[in-house]
This record gives structure tokens, sequence and C-alpha cells, in this order.
């Protein structure tokens, strides 16, 4: 899933500044697992932007919605009204969900609450942890389903490199190296050969180097 | 806590409003010493000034 985190307090009041009536928009969806941009946290974030605004004698008006995926126009159709009525809106999506809405309404400013992250996995309650760099061209099936692109600090496609030690990696001891963890999981596979096999340097077109990207499939377009 | 005492930080209210204790029903006294302590806290730190504000929340 998509991981975000909220902006500070702070941020957020600068980002409104001008604004006097609010949507406050989250998504259902990624954000709301990773408790950041939920209907739990836009009810927090109107409250506590009430209080701060009123105590700061410029009090704004904050009105609160949630959609279940701000990534799709069809979703956001039912916050259509409410997008109108308002001055700007405050997405807690992720920039997906802001890009979304400022292309859906582009009569009204769509301004991010969150910091979109990256693409992990809950590791543990209150933890979360990147896995993927969506880089284009997956090599899990060589890598026993661990991601070095993502989880080696230098995305090495043959590792590990001389900063792995006792299973860690140099640029931290919290950080697991990324090669250790294939080679333990290839040799519990029985497919440690695939350590042998050379992989030549990377085509990175695939992953941002190429640009913006898209998929265009034929088949399911109108 | 930690979470709730930085964001009355970022409002404004102050985190000294809040604080949690770990107290079994059998420490009455101990209960006694704390309210006491939390009042005088409050007490010192003033009305809380949401209210001022007739913000409905």
């Amino acid at each position: 899933m998509i991981i975000g985190q909220q902006k500070p307090l702070d941020e957020i009041k600068q980002i409104i500044a001008d604004y006097q009536k609010v949507l406050i928009l989250g998504c259902g969806t990624c954000v709301t697992v990773c408790f950041a941009g939920g209907e739990k946290e836009v009810g927090i974030l109107a409250s506590a932007l009430r209080m701060a605004t009123g105590l700061e004698g410029q009090p704004r008006e904050f009105v609160e919605a949630t959609v279940q995926r701000q990534c799709e126009y069809e979703y956001n159709e039912e916050v259509a009204d409410l997008v109108r009525e308002a001055d700007a809106v405050l997405s807690l999506a992720c920039g997906i969900g802001v890009q979304t809405m400022n292309e859906r309404f582009p009569e009204k400013i769509t301004l991010p609450g969150l910091n979109t992250s990256f693409l992990g996995q809950p590791a543990e309650q209150g933890i979360w942890a990147e896995r993927c760099q969506a880089c284009g061209n997956c090599v899990l099936a060589l890598t026993g389903g661990i991601c070095p692109i993502a989880r080696c600090s230098k995305s090495l496609l043959n590792g590990p490199c001389g900063g792995s030690k006792n299973g860690k990696c140099e640029i931290a001891p919290d950080v697991d190296c990324a090669w250790q963890l294939v080679y333990d999981r290839l040799k519990a596979l029985g497919k440690l050969e695939l350590m042998t096999e050379i992989q030549p340097a990377k085509d990175w077109s695939t992953s941002r180097d190429g640009g913006p990207r898209k998929i265009v499939r034929e088949d399911l377009r109108l | 806590m930690n979470y709730v005492k930085g964001l009355l930080d970022q409002i404004g209210l102050g985190s000294q409003r809040l604080e949690m204790y770990f107290l079994s029903s059998a420490e009455g006294a101990r209960f006694a010493e704390i309210a006491t302590e939390m009042t005088e806290r409050v007490r010192q730190l003033g009305p809380n000034p949401i209210k001022k504000l007739e913000i409905g929340d």
C-alpha cells in the first residue's frame, strides 16, 4: 500500500492560510490503513485546526468528509457539492489523490495535508517499512521474494557489498542487509545457485529514469 | 500520550494539561496526591482558553 504521514500542524496552517472555509478530505484506502488520512484522522485534524486557528484569533471553518478512494474520479464525485461550497480542499490522501482532485475540480485548489512516504507494508503494530520502488521491472523471482531495489541501500543487483556486517547494513544498525535476507531465503528454498548468476546493469528506463510512466491497455479502452 | 501531548502543544493548548499515571485501586492516598498535584497545575495554567471561543467542538 501507499504509506503516508501527516504534515506538521504548523505547516498545514501555512498551507491553508489564504482560505476561510476548508474541506478536509480523507481517503478510505491506503492512508486509512496506515492511520494517516482516514475518517478518524480527518476528525482529529479538523478539531485541532478549529482550536488552533481559534486560539490565534483567526477562526476558520472546517468541513469534514472522506471518500473511499481519492485517486479515482468516480469516488470524488460524491463530494462535488462540498468542494463547490469550500474555498479550498485540504486532502489527506496521497499525492495521487491530491492530483486527482485537482484534475477533477480544476476550479478549486486541493492542497496536500500528507507527505506521501513510500510503498510498503505494516511490518509491526505502528511500524511501516518500504517494500517496493515501482521500478517497473520486477526481480523478485531472482531474489527469493526480497526486493534488493527497495531494501538494499544501494539497490545492488549483485550483492551484498562490503558494508554488510552480521546481517545488517552499514548505514544503520537497525537496517537489515537486503542481500543477507536474499541469501538466507534462497538457502532455505534450496535455490542458492541463483546467487551466482551475475545480473547485468539494470535498465532503469522502466523506472523514473524513463520519465513519467503510463500504461495503455487497448483491450480495456472504450 | 506523547502523540496527544505533541498535538496539544501544536494546537497551542499546552501539553502540561494532560498527564497519565499508573496506579492500582488500592493506592487511594497516591490518587489523592496526584489529583491535588494536577489541580494545582491546572490552576496555575488558568482556564481552558478554548472555552472562550465558542467554537462548539
